[in-house]
């Protein structure tokens, strides 16, 4: 069942499920899940600014419309019972030991290693609160939407109301 | 929750840039390295000390596995067109590096050569030329005579050329293309 249910989300969605939850859980937790395992860095883990470039309309030149965290781990773990995986995350966040932690959840995610039903279980967690706060967006979006269509109406008694003054 | 070898960490990367920065003013004094790569080539301490994502690397004889490309995070280029070059020493060159133009004389290759040994061998260099108060002696072991041929061909119309590391498992040296090379 809960194979299934791990099929079901696509793995480029378990860093931005997990990241949803509280970072320090995320992090006692594979604090704890790891102390007896050996993690090997497959790439420096480093954390930095990121910069969104962007085209103006206009003359179609690029511009740089802002600078945003970004940490990044690609790492590999050997289990105590010499289990090997490797996971990685690119987090927009400047906490290394965040991506990190990812990182390490991606590996036990897709190798299946001892106590991914647990990171599973926090990954519906996960998916549930990225859900509620989208669905928060889209009604706030929603609350902001101009109805145009309204000016129609308006705009004859408006026009009428003008005439009348001059 | 990681452990990174500490060739890694800018402590170590900084100490060991001092090194090449007095390598590179003292021609042909040895120079040790403070800390060794837990795991992997002893280059690796030079390599991670200088290159970043900015820079072109060709390993030519392959002397690094590809898990120390990741790590280094550096391009691959072809030998003709790389900033860093690194190279088995006691194999002849069979390529020109990159020797700079006359506007921009930086853009030129750095060759990293490893050789058995530094400080004994065969090979019994006099080093003269700026940075060395009247002569130097070098003597190393498993280096091609060609490399130091082929240099002097390299370094001819400076300030165009090309600067070399040498570097054993435990030390390192420079010659910068300043230095005037006389084979003994």
């Amino acid at each position: 069942m809960t194979e299934m249910k791990i099929m079901m989300i696509d793995r480029t969605l378990w860093v931005s499920a997990l990241k949803a939850l509280p970072i320090e859980q995320l992090l006692s937790f594979t604090t704890e899940l790891s102390k007896d395992w050996a993690i090997r860095s497959k790439s420096i883990p480093q954390s930095g600014l990121g910069m969104l470039r962007l085209n103006d309309s206009a003359f179609e030149e690029a511009f740089y419309l802002g600078e945003f965290p970004l940490a990044s781990a690609w790492l590999e773990i050997e289990t105590s019972d010499g289990l090997i995986a490797e996971g990685a995350a690119q987090v927009m966040d400047d906490r290394i030991e965040a991506a990190e932690a990812l990182a390490l959840c991606d590996a036990v995610l897709s190798a299946q290693l001892p106590g991914w039903e647990q990171l599973n279980k926090m990954l519906d967690q996960g998916m549930e609160i990225r859900e509620s706060a989208s669905q928060n967006r889209k009604h706030m979006l929603a609350s902001t939407k101009v109805d145009f269509s309204l000016l129609d109406e308006v705009a004859p008694d408006a026009m009428e109301g003008k005439n009348a003054e001059s | 929750m990681l452990n990174l070898d500490p060739i890694w960490m800018p402590d170590a990367q900084q100490i060991h840039f001092r090194l090449l920065l007095d390598a590179m003013a003292r021609p042909g004094k040895c120079h040790s390295l403070t800390i060794a790569p837990e795991e992997g080539p002893a280059v690796l301490t030079v390599l991670a000390t200088l290159l970043d994502a900015e820079v072109l690397l060709a390993d030519p004889h392959t002397l690094l596995r590809s898990d120390d490309w990741h790590m280094l995070q550096v391009a691959s280029a072809v030998v003709e067109q790389a900033d860093y070059v690194i190279c088995d020493g006691s194999r002849a060159p069979n390529f020109t590096p990159k020797l700079g133009t006359l506007p921009s004389p930086e853009q030129s290759a750095t060759l990293i050569l490893v050789v058995d040994e530094l400080g004994q061998g065969d090979a019994s260099l006099r080093l003269t030329g700026p940075g060395i108060a009247d002569t130097e002696s070098l003597l190393i072991k498993g280096l091609d005579k060609q490399w130091l041929e082929m240099r002097e061909d390299w370094v001819c119309s400076f300030p165009l050329g090309v600067d070399l590391i040498l570097l054993d498992g435990r030390q390192i040296t420079a010659l910068p293309r300043t230095t005037k090379v006389e084979m003994l």
